[in-house]
């Protein structure tokens, strides 16, 4: 859905439906016209997103600042694939985990990017994304 | 004033219907005929719409639903969907919690009866471009009302629905305690306005600038929940908003004050393609525990609103609930507070 591609971090405040099945869910709840604009955006925005795959080590380490925000207790689940949503994240959860892996990692995000932040890998893909570029730039 | 009421077990009479739809046709169909069924809707006891002018505000707190036989009466109501997404939760505090934002969407929406009965099941949502939920209201065959705006906030002891008819609404809650992992000014720094940073550097005291960062992080937040495009569509460092000091201990003067230049206002940065200034906001403490901040759109045509000097007041009516048990009218006293914007609490109908 454009929505996905447009809200990296706003999908706490409007109740995002998370999983790929769900998203199918409102796929076929909304008008014609309207979906299938969205799901070509769907389309491009997960394959840029599986375009770059992140380090293990990286994914790690997100997890780790993930853990920390959200104050997780130890034996807690938090696989690649969890949604923060799933894990209790609201925005300001959402933009402090942001925060602390602009920190950890060097980089700057920009709001109106065109990733889905939603999950551990997601994020971890852009930041390696991100990572690249730098590195590349300079 | 409280009011009480009880559901019964002769909606489950209807769980096995095959399709969705057939089932809010036949239960819309059945109410519209006066037949006696008793269903899970008529345990909602109706409210007029909201005027111009005029916001909802309905909350719940988590730590009052018990009841197991309560939860699953919402599970009842949402859709598959909804459903699913409530499954997939692991956490026990956080299933509740997502489970009481839709069945508190959804039971608040089915209050606004005009003709029939309406059954919490029977909405069906979308999402504006931006994801921002909305009722579908091309799928509501029989209704007659007219569009309502709703948007939805929780935090893990409040979860609010706000509702208005004719502007969107955005409304944002958080703990007045809440702490950041990162210092506060260091947000500031990368995530708000250059006035917000300033306003935020001058207050020494931690708490207290804690409490106002939550004061604008939840104005703020509201404010891009009403455009409808959410933080990463309107990143926050672009627009400005000025929370000005309060009247404290007047609120028996403003009764009397109709027209008064709003004490919150929003700018843009730097897009002055946009202009703000059609926002109005009100900013509550609920329970002494709660910041809740309301965003709407001034009505363009209000008289009062051309007067340059300020507008009419926005009336505010404050319900706290238990969908299907109780709704509570929560006037001004010190558990609800107005603390910022022009508005007044309501006295519920």
């Amino acid at each position: 859905m454009a929505s996905v591609s447009a809200t990296s971090f706003s999908f706490q405040p409007f109740l995002k439906l998370s999983t790929r099945t769900s998203q199918a869910c409102y796929r076929t709840s909304v008008c014609v016209g309207w979906s299938r604009k969205s799901f070509t955006s769907l389309r491009s925005s997960r394959f840029r997103i599986c375009a770059v795959q992140a380090q293990p080590e990286t994914v790690q380490k997100v997890c780790d600042i993930v853990r920390k925000q959200l104050a997780l207790p130890p034996e807690s689940e938090l696989t690649p694939d969890t949604k923060f949503s799933a894990l209790g994240a609201d925005s300001l959860d959402t933009v402090e985990i942001v925060m602390g892996l602009e920190e950890e990692f060097g980089i700057t995000v920009e709001e109106d990017g065109s990733q889905n932040i939603s999950t551990v890998q997601e994020a971890a893909d852009l930041i390696e994304k991100l990572v690249q570029d730098k590195s590349a730039a300079s | 004033m409280k009011i009480h009421s009880v559901s019964t077990r002769y909606s489950w009479s209807f769980v096995c219907m095959t399709s969705l739809r057939d089932r809010a046709q036949l239960m819309t169909n059945t109410r519209c005929f006066g037949r006696n069924f008793v269903t899970a809707s008529s345990s909602l006891p109706p409210v007029q719409l909201p005027a111009q002018r005029e916001v909802h505000f309905w909350y719940v707190l988590p730590d009052e639903v018990k009841s197991t036989n309560l939860l699953n009466q919402y599970l009842e109501i949402l859709s598959p969907c909804e459903k699913e997404e409530i499954f997939r939760i692991r956490e026990e505090q956080l299933k509740k919690s997502a489970l009481l934002a839709r069945a508190l969407v959804r039971t608040t929406l089915a209050r606004y009866q005009t003709k029939c009965q309406i059954d919490p099941k029977s909405f069906k949502f979308k999402k504006n471009n931006y994801g921002k939920p909305e009722v579908d209201w091309q799928s509501a065959d029989d209704w007659s009302l007219p569009p309502l705006h709703f948007n939805i906030s929780h935090t893990s002891s409040l979860i609010a629905c706000g509702v208005a008819v004719g502007s969107p609404i955005g409304i944002d809650v958080e703990e007045k305690q809440r702490r950041l992992k990162n210092d506060i000014l260091a947000f500031a720094q990368r995530f708000f306005s250059p006035h917000e940073i300033e306003t935020l550097t001058h207050i020494a005291d931690p708490e207290l600038r804690l409490q106002e960062f939550i004061k604008l992080w939840t104005l703020k937040e509201a404010y891009v929940k009403a455009l409808g495009k959410g933080f990463s569509a309107s990143p926050f460092k672009t627009f400005t908003v000025r929370l000005r000091d309060h009247m404290k201990g007047d609120i028996h003067a403003l009764r009397h004050v109709i027209y008064k230049a709003p004490d919150i206002t929003v700018e843009p940065s730097v897009d002055l393609k946009n202009p703000s200034s059609n926002w109005e906001f009100v900013l509550l403490e609920l329970a002494g525990s709660h910041y809740a901040a309301v965003c709407i759109e001034q009505d363009s045509i209000d008289p009062g609103s051309k007067s340059g000097n300020g507008s009419m007041p926005i009336n505010l009516t404050l319900r706290k609930t238990i969908p299907f048990v109780e709704d509570e009218c929560i006037s001004a006293n010190d558990s609800a507070v107005v603390i910022g914007g022009l508005a007044r609490l309501a006295v519920c109908d």
